[in-house]
């Protein structure tokens, strides 16, 4: 997969408060990211630097294959933005502005047109082009700023909050809009609707008191935060005899995500139930992208037991993020993070094999 | 090159048309042609070294009174027009979309300094041209001093207007910046009055480095010289150069 984002170590302070603390994350091509954290995470500076309104005082981005430079708009071409609150030059009317756009992108006249015409039917503006901006309501002057993101055709784009202050109708159509334009565009998205991220978004990237805290998909993420595992299978007649708790517990002992077997239970005609307890702790194989299903999988593979069934108790989105960015465990979070990033990133040595291979060491 | 020239003038057209949308810009330009008329038929220019009658009390056929009046009336008009062109892209927060299309800082406070320059030239000749007219229809109008006197306030608003687009790119409430850039002009405009309480040599710098200084002196009497020019375009540069750091500026803080 091409980066179309890539971000390495961005520092920002503003004054003596440290906004950004060594961020690094990479956006793939096609990818709809959702950028999430509280308020004063650092998620718009983020976007600023991105977007080259802001420069770092330390670290680097590229866009599109391009490093974003002060005094350089060559990257900025790459790149649509639309800022949290919507600047828009209000006393201008919306087919002049997005035409203005478009010269400042640099576009001829016949180009501009063509232009102007196709994000005016992308974002459905076509019975308000000729009336002034400041006379618009709240959702249609969203999307004129999603409209201007869009007239030089960019690879990237970079969304802040593209739904606040919306009504529930004008969320919809712009989530829709959203997952229209993903599939021709790398998107990067901060909200602070948590449903909107689920539906929307393929993969999340958590960060709070400017330091990245999780990168995964919403399922992942919120399975960091479930409880337990329960696990239905099919098991062998001879098995079901000799059918050990322990035995099966000390299996499970050194698989990454499990903290411990709660209960094993002969169910009867060929099956059984197994409880899991996960393993919640930050920096867990749930929230560094570890596939937890699988490896209980392949443990269970390996005595020649096979899944039927699995489910997740507890697995709740909104209750991950809320753990995830709870203060007081931030830096050891982003610590853990970095550290199974850092480890999945060895070359020759990625995280997920070593440890299969340990884990089939010790259960054969 | 043709890029940011390009960008330039669509900053340029977007600012300039800004200008007639908005009823502030054109109040104040209104309130100053009709001062400016009023002045010059009714009051003539009664401050300073360049002491002068009314059209009508003096009866010559020359625009030199309104011309003398010119600097004063710029201490009111530039700040108004001036005032909003940073200050309110950072209120508004468009100076965030601003700078993050692909056009330079210096091609936007270019495009902005040209729209508010050719606003206020154009302000100028509604002032002057009217003027010119009604002198010429009654005596015998010397149009080579108007003309001189005409570019030599045009080079002078442009200095003045570099000033104030620098102290409105500092502050993002409009009021702010009219008051600090009025009161710069004011004081600018001041100075002149000033240095006859100075010492020789402290007043001759003051003179020198006074913009107006370098409009009443000639212009204002219908003689434009290039030194004068080179000193008007000297300081807006030196505005402009002002106003592009701290715009740039922005970004790193």
């Amino acid at each position: 997969m091409i980066d179309m984002i890539h971000v390495h170590g961005l520092e920002k302070h503003y004054g003596d408060l440290r906004a950004l603390r060594g961020v690094s994350f990479d956006v793939s091509r096609g990818e709809i990211v959702g950028f999430l954290g509280p308020n004063g995470a650092g998620k718009s500076t983020t976007m600023k630097i991105l977007t080259g309104f802001l420069i770092p005082d330390g670290g680097s981005c590229e866009v599109a294959g391009q490093q974003v430079l002060p005094g350089e708009p060559a990257s900025r071409r790459a790149v649509g933005y639309l800022p949290e609150s919507t600047p828009l030059y209000r006393d201008m009317r919306v087919d002049r502005y997005l035409d203005f756009v478009a010269g400042l992108h640099g576009q001829e006249r016949a180009e501009r047109k063509a232009s102007v015409g196709r994000v005016i039917d992308a974002c459905r503006l076509g019975r308000h082009a000729g009336r002034r901006i400041g006379w618009l309501s709240k959702g249609f002057r969203q999307r004129v700023g999603l409209a201007q993101a869009l007239i030089g055709d960019p690879d990237v784009l970079i969304l802040d909050e593209p739904t606040s202050g919306l009504d529930p109708r004008e969320v919809v159509r712009m989530r829709d809009l959203i997952l229209e334009l993903g599939q021709e565009k790398t998107v990067l998205l901060s909200t602070h609707i948590l449903s909107e991220v689920e539906a929307t978004c393929s993969r999340v990237i958590v960060i709070a008191g400017g330091q990245l805290v999780a990168d995964a998909t919403p399922l992942e993420i919120a399975r960091s935060r479930a409880a337990e595992m329960t696990v239905v299978l099919r098991v062998p007649d001879e098995d079901l005899a000799d059918f050990d708790a322990k035995s099966i517990g000390r299996d499970f002992a050194h698989v990454p995500g499990v903290a411990r077997l709660v209960s094993a239970v002969d169910c009867g005609g060929g099956t059984a139930r197994l409880v899991l307890d996960v393993n919640r702790a930050p920096g867990s194989v749930a929230l560094s992208g570890e596939p937890v299903a699988e490896l209980v999988a392949d443990t269970l593979a390996k005595r020649g037991w096979k899944l039927s069934e699995l489910t997740w108790q507890g697995d709740s989105f909104e209750a991950a993020f809320l753990e995830i960015t709870d203060p007081e465990h931030l830096d050891h979070r982003a610590r853990a993070h970095r550290e199974a990033t850092a480890k999945a990133a060895q070359p020759g040595d990625p995280q997920g094999k070593d440890e299969t291979e340990q884990n089939e060491g010790e259960t054969t | 090159m043709r890029a940011e020239l390009g960008t330039l003038a669509w900053v340029f057209r977007r600012e300039f048309g800004a200008r007639f949308d908005s009823a502030s810009a054109l109040t104040v330009t209104v309130v100053f042609a009709l001062v400016a008329h009023g002045l010059f038929f009714f009051l003539g220019h009664p401050v300073g070294d360049l002491q002068l009658p009314s059209f009508w009390a003096g009866g010559v056929a020359s625009l030199q009174v309104v011309f003398a009046w010119l600097p004063l009336l710029f201490v009111g008009l530039i700040p108004a027009l001036t005032m909003g062109a940073w200050a309110d892209e950072r209120a508004a927060g468009t100076d965030e979309l601003l700078f993050t299309w692909p056009l330079s800082s210096r091609a936007s406070v270019l495009g902005k300094f040209f729209a508010v320059w050719a606003f206020l030239g154009l302000a100028l000749a509604i002032v002057i041209l009217p003027l010119g007219l009604v002198t010429a229809s009654l005596g015998n109008l010397d149009w080579g001093t108007v003309f001189g006197g005409f570019i030599g306030a045009f080079f002078l608003a442009g200095a003045c207007i570099s000033l104030s687009l620098f102290l409105s790119a500092l502050f993002s409430e409009q009021l702010s910046a009219f008051l600090s850039s009025a009161l710069l002009l004011g004081l600018l405009w001041s100075a002149g009055l000033l240095v006859h309480a100075l010492p020789a040599g402290l007043a001759d710098a003051v003179n020198y480095a006074s913009p107006y200084a370098h409009f009443f002196d000639s212009a204002a009497r219908g003689v434009f010289e290039l030194k004068d020019l080179i000193y008007h375009v000297s300081l807006m540069a030196a505005g402009l150069w002002c106003n592009a750091l701290v715009v740039e500026g922005r970004r790193w803080s």
